[in-house]
């Protein structure tokens, strides 16, 4: 019998594999228990993801080298992708929980009428059975959610939860199979644009200050900024900063923003609402600067000061 | 021009606790509003509403109190509502979720744009909006910021991505699930609230949707729900950083470069 296929479908965009893929392998390898973690990437002859993909280790690459994959839609990727599962029959498929993967795996999974578990914030098998954690309500319930009938069993998996490992212990193998890709003719998608400010360096930046509605004047904004300078960090907002002109939903932080895991944040004026706290709970050290001694965000912090914003910037800008 | 706003109703409140005994979520008591994604898509079909003169249908799957979304979307402006309502949809999962609308859009006599919130607040996985235009056979534009569509049946949209933008056009008919950052919702019109409570709401069950018990709720789900819990967040320590500003962020500077941390 052929061995049983964890997949995980590899995302690229601006001519890069998105992060949340290598995070995957890294985690199907943890998991796999004997299976074989195959990284499915769809590509144009230009690209080359395989050669990043390789470095992490999985079993084997399935590889589609075609021009009509160059700026595909959502419906052309599908057609693909259910094609080679319903050929190969993988056991289970994974895709990040960004933008494209939330928008590919529902498609997919209703082609394949299978369940699917979104966003989860960890993955395990019980003998077949994948067993995958969902938050929900704002990450304040946990369930495990299971797909005991239908195969292949699907989650999207929150970016940035797992780390992805390099791993040169043995050379995937690469399995390049000719398909056509059937293009849906309906739907045209233009080249992709990338945000002056990249969010994907806000989801991988190893220091991050936040600003909230406590920290908001001009001049602690150019203060921030100069912080964030001197020490290598980037400047990231609550929610209600992406409505000033120099910030964007892009460096919005939380459920309904990026989740970040830097090693060291500091929040400035940050109430510490459960929707911004969600995006930082990877997060391994934050530091928390409020006026009001009982802010929640203090009960997520290794180090707290009560106290003015401002002045304990210029504090670190001084000393720094 | 038409257009069917598909609309959830979530709990008033993420604070959803759990029963001791059963496991169950404790949904009692909280009363429901509408998923607040789903006012931006309400907002999308109206200015197409006022553009083109689109008939708006408002379209929802729940129990009976329901039809209180139902009566906001036309207050605000949509002109028809249509409730899925039945025991048998209870229980259902993304794919039987998407199933009953599916065919309820085929029962209204299908639309130029079908438009989804982003996602819902409650569950959050953003996947019924894709779900339904798999089952229709439609092109999706999803996580739209910007959304045009054009008297000739064309479709012109931005999708946000994680770290940039993406212009995607083609053809109508289409499902679309819209993002807050595409419009600012209308409030209510007086008048319009009137007119939404002398308004007939539209129900439709499996059989008025030619469903088979096994498509729809609980038996229609391939996914089950295990396990629920509350997370035991690991408490942090917390230490307090004392003194001037000043002082307190050299001892911060010291304590960080003690651990390797800056
Ligand atoms: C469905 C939904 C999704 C949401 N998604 C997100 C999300 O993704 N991200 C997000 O951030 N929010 C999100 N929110 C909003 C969230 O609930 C909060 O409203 C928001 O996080 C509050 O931002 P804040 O902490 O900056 O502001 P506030 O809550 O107003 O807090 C400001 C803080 O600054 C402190 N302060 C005031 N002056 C000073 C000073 N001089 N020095 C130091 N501290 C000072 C105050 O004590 C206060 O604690 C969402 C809400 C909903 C309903
Ligand atoms: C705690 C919990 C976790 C869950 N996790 C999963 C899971 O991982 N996988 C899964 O398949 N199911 C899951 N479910 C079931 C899921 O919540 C239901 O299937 C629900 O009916 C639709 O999914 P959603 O709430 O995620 O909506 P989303 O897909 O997030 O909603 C997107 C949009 O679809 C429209 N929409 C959603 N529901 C309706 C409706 N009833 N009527 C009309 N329009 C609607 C709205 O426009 C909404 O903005 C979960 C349920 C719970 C309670």
């Amino acid at each position: 019998m052929k061995m049983s296929e964890i997949w995980i479908y590899v995302e690229n965009h601006f001519n890069r594999v998105d992060p949340s893929s290598l995070q995957l392998i890294t985690k199907a390898k943890e998991i796999a228990n004997g299976r074989q973690v195959t990284a499915v990437i769809l590509e144009d002859h230009d690209q080359d993801f395989e050669n990043t993909v390789k470095q992490y280790g999985p079993n084997q690459i399935l590889l589609v080298k075609n021009d009509n994959l160059k700026n595909a839609s959502d419906e052309t990727i599908t057609n693909v992708l259910v094609d080679l599962a319903q050929e190969q029959k993988p056991d289970t498929i994974l895709f990040g929980a960004t933008v494209t993967g939330r928008s590919l795996a529902p498609r997919i999974q209703g082609r394949l009428k299978t369940g699917l578990t979104a966003d989860c914030l960890d993955l395990r098998f019980d003998d077949d059975l994948l067993v995958a954690t969902k938050p929900s309500y704002g990450d304040n319930i946990m369930c495990e959610i299971t797909c005991p009938k239908n195969k292949p069993q699907m989650a999207t998996v929150r970016p940035n939860t797992f780390e992805a490992v390099v791993d040169g212990s043995s050379e995937p193998k690469i399995n390049e199979v000719e398909v056509t890709v059937d293009v849906d003719p309906r739907v045209t998608v233009s080249d992709e644009q990338g945000s002056v400010s990249n969010t994907r360096s806000i989801g991988t930046a190893k220091r991050i200050i936040a600003l909230g509605r406590g920290a908001q004047s001009e001049s602690i904004i150019k203060k921030a900024n100069e912080l964030a300078g001197k020490i290598g960090a980037i400047v990231a907002v609550s929610r209600p900063l992406t409505d000033l002109p120099e910030f964007s939903h892009e460096q919005q932080i939380g459920q309904s923003g990026n989740t970040v895991a830097p090693d060291l944040i500091i929040n400035l004026g940050i109430s510490g609402a459960v929707q911004y706290v969600v995006g930082i709970q990877n997060a391994k050290t934050v530091v928390s600067v409020n006026t009001d001694p009982k802010a929640p965000i203090f009960d997520v912090s290794q180090y707290k000061y009560v106290g003015d914003a401002e002045a304990f910037l210029d504090g670190l800008i001084e000393n720094v | 021009m038409k257009i069917i706003v598909c609309l959830k109703q979530v709990p008033e409140t993420n604070n959803v606790k759990i029963d001791p005994v059963t496991h169950n979520l404790q949904r009692n008591g909280i009363s429901g509003v509408i998923n607040s994604f789903d006012v931006n898509a309400i907002e999308a079909a109206l200015e197409l509403k006022d553009r083109y003169g689109a008939e708006v249908v408002a379209l929802t799957m729940g129990p009976p109190d329901y039809e209180k979304t139902l009566r906001l979307a036309m207050a605000m402006g949509a002109n028809e509502g249509v409730l899925l309502s039945s025991r048998g949809f209870a229980g259902a999962d993304t794919l039987a979720t998407a199933t009953v609308l599916a065919a309820a859009v085929n029962k209204i006599g299908g639309a130029d744009l079908i438009l989804f919130g982003r996602q819902a607040v409650d569950a959050d996985t953003g996947q019924v909006g894709p779900l339904v235009a798999e089952k229709l056979d439609l092109p999706q534009y999803t996580y739209v910021s910007k959304l045009n569509l054009s008297s000739d049946g064309q479709i012109d949209a931005v999708r946000m991505l994680d770290g940039g933008t993406v212009r995607v056009n083609g053809d109508l008919p289409a499902v679309a699930t819209v993002r807050s950052e595409l419009n600012e919702p209308r409030y209510a019109t007086p008048r319009n609230i009137k007119l939404s409570f002398k308004k007939d709401i539209v129900v439709y069950d499996e059989k008025d949707l030619d469903l088979d018990d096994s498509e729809i709720g609980q038996a229609g789900s391939p996914t089950i729900v295990t396990k629920v819990y509350t997370p035991t967040a690991t408490p942090k320590v917390t230490e307090t950083l004392e003194g001037s500003a000043k002082e307190a962020a050299q001892n911060l500077l010291t304590k960080l470069s003690e651990k390797s941390i800056l």
